[in-house]
């Protein structure tokens, strides 16, 4: 019944969707990955917007003076301080999970989003069977399929690599050297890091800890899912990534001192610069 | 850390809620069978079954090792059994079809896998690969001789006229090769995809086609020019098989027809017995067999009269094969790897794998 429901309110309209891009600029399936990243991107915008704006309310809380004395007078008391911050949260009228619901949300869109791009580049039987089954009957799909899955020296079917000189091979790189994996990895890398917001020396810690393992975490784990599916996947990582950073860039909050060893850190209140 | 493991928590059931509703995309059975045995292409090994009571005589590999299986295992004149991998490797092995050891393996690979079954004319093989590439090579040995890059994907089994290689492939068109010249002949526009085979007439004279362009299609051998058309309901997903004078086919949406081989004329009216078809029908004595995706396998005389029926499970994607006396269905997704039927649908024996 789930799946049902997640076919068909997420995956099918995803697939007819980007099927309708690709129909419409040639058949060219890497740009039109590309354009209906972007439509996902300025569609989930206002999610975006709304969560920045939540994380900057409890950013700004975090130099609140209530805010740190009830750190320090409760910190041995947990759950005395978690009623105390609820208090405060009610008083000013903030709610705390205000940054993290439009991730949920965003959730199964991406991922909704990396089944759709894996079926619609169908290279198995199977695969194929199940993508004509998945378009809708408006749709001219005997005309569609299969899709024309090469772009610049990729086929976005499947792993991407340049073949090493001289047919020499590598046993855990057998798709040639992986390039498109690198620069899902750099991207996310840079995405993470300049996303980030600054964080306070005195009660960041814990904040920039976690900030620093999902720049860590997350290239390696976007970076190895390039390196073993369909490189079209990797062109909606590079191309979700670039535009994470420019959507940021826009609001200006992309934090360039991120990149800096330490760089993260601001200084804390009352404390000259 | 609670936010980053609650995020992770809705990631991860993100992710396995993406994978829901699907069954794996990487199998789907291939199919052959001589006088004792059966041969079954499943997943990542090659089985032999012995066609008296179903047992297993060996596998291929013993140990998977990267290999994927999607196409029927070809027995060649000279006893050997050929099958491609989908697998990392993209090899094309030979293999002992007594015992199941490698005959040669190494030299056949191109750098995109097999789905389609090889052709065997003489002491040459010839294979279509999704690359794009038709592939000649030295039966003996497996060294590629030649090949011919074509267009896209190529998923069908080339088919021959003793003249001319015809090929069909994903992009709508349909080849003539001269293996002499090794050049394309002609080639066709079919309307629509065609991962089936060209079905060559007995006589060498004819070539009929079905596509995703909802028809099927007979085309002169030797120039390609059309001799007739059908319209058909859905898309055809297999070879048409020819039985003197009828052609059968079938569609995705379970349509069986039976036309006129002389001029594409459809006999059987709305035939539709059950769920969708992309395997062959198979010729026996008594008429034709097909398999559907419902899990069941259908018999019908020359009139279309449904002589039995068999509700097996798991769903048929693959054609059945005449197996000595019997009929072999290998279907994906039951509780039972390949089944023996009698000719009048009992079911001999099932193999489970074990």
């Amino acid at each position: 019944m789930l799946s049902t429901v997640w076919n068909q309110i997420i995956i099918l309209p995803f697939t007819n969707v980007l099927l309708l891009i690709y129909d419409g600029i040639g058949h060219n399936f890497g740009i039109a990955v590309i354009l209906f990243t972007i439509l996902i991107r300025l569609v989930t915008w206002p999610l975006n917007a709304s969560q920045l704006k939540s994380a900057k309310v409890m950013q700004d809380l975090q130099q609140d003076k209530a805010w740190q004395d009830i750190q320090k007078k409760y910190a041995k008391d947990k759950e005395k301080l978690a009623q105390e911050q609820m208090r405060i949260y009610k008083e000013r009228g903030i709610n705390p999970f205000a940054s993290c619901l439009p991730t949920l949300i965003q959730f199964p869109v991406i991922f909704g989003l990396y089944r759709v791009i894996m079926d619609a580049l169908a290279a198995t039987p199977l695969g194929f069977l199940q993508l004509a089954r998945s378009i809708y009957p408006w749709m001219n799909a005997a005309a569609l399929i299969p899709l024309n899955s090469k772009f610049l020296w990729m086929d976005l079917g499947r792993p991407e690599g340049i073949p090493f000189p001289g047919g020499f091979t590598i046993g855990f790189l057998p798709h040639g050297f992986p390039t498109l994996a690198i620069i899902v990895a750099i991207t996310t890398y840079l995405q993470t890091k300049l996303t980030m917001p600054p964080t306070s020396s005195g009660t960041g810690g814990q904040s920039a800890a976690m900030g620093n393992m999902m720049s860590v975490y997350m290239p390696l784990l976007l970076g190895y899912f390039a390196l073993n599916f369909a490189s079209g996947l990797a062109v909606y990582f590079i191309t979700s990534n670039v535009l994470g950073v420019v959507q940021y860039a826009m609001m200006g909050r992309v934090n360039w001192r991120n990149l800096l060893p330490g760089g993260q850190q601001q200084p804390a209140p009352g404390k000259k610069k | 850390m609670k936010r980053l493991a609650l995020l992770s928590l809705i990631g991860l059931t993100a992710l396995v809620l993406s994978a829901c509703g699907t069954p794996t995309n990487i199998n789907w059975p291939g199919l052959a069978a001589d006088a004792e045995n059966a041969y079954l292409a499943n997943g990542n090994l090659v089985y032999a079954v012995r066609l008296s009571d179903g047992m297993k005589l060996w596998q291929y590999p013993e140990k998977s090792a990267g290999q994927v299986f999607y196409s029927n295992p070809v027995l060649a004149p000279d006893g050997q059994l050929l099958i491609g991998s989908a697998g990392t490797d993209n090899g094309m092995v030979s293999l002992d079809p007594a015992t199941g050891r490698e005959n040669w393996a190494a030299p056949m690979v191109a750098n995109n896998h097999w789905v389609a079954s090889p052709l065997v004319v003489g002491g040459t093989i010839y294979a279509a690969n999704n690359n794009g590439t038709l592939y000649a090579a030295e039966l003996a040995t497996g060294y590629i001789l030649w090949s011919l890059p074509l267009d896209n994907s190529l998923w069908s089994a080339p088919t021959s006229n003793g003249k001319l290689i015809f090929v069909t492939s994903l992009d709508h068109t349909l080849y003539a090769v001269d293996p002499e010249t090794r050049a394309v002949v002609w080639k066709t526009d079919l309307g629509g995809s065609a991962p089936g085979s060209a079905t060559v007439s007995p006589d060498g004279n004819t070539v009929y086609v079905g596509s995703f362009g909802k028809k099927v299609f007979a085309f002169d051998a030797s120039s390609g020019a059309m001799q007739w058309t059908a319209d058909v309901q859905d898309w055809v997903w297999s070879a048409p098989v020819q039985d003197g004078d009828i052609l059968y086919a079938a569609d995705i949406s379970g349509h069986i027809y039976s036309l006129g081989a002389p001029d594409g004329k459809n006999a059987w009216l709305d035939l539709q017995p059950d769920g969708p078809i992309t395997g062959s029908p198979l010729v026996t004595a008594d008429g034709m067999v097909v398999a559907s995706e419902s899990g069941s396998v259908f018999a019908y005389d020359r009139t279309g009269t449904k002589r039995w029926d068999a509700s097996l499970g798991g769903k048929f994607y693959t054609t059945p094969v005449a197996a000595g006396g019997s009929i072999a269905v290998a279907p994906m997704g039951g509780d039972f790897l390949v089944a023996a039927l009698s000719q009048d649908g009992k079911v001999l024996w099932k193999f489970t794998g074990k």
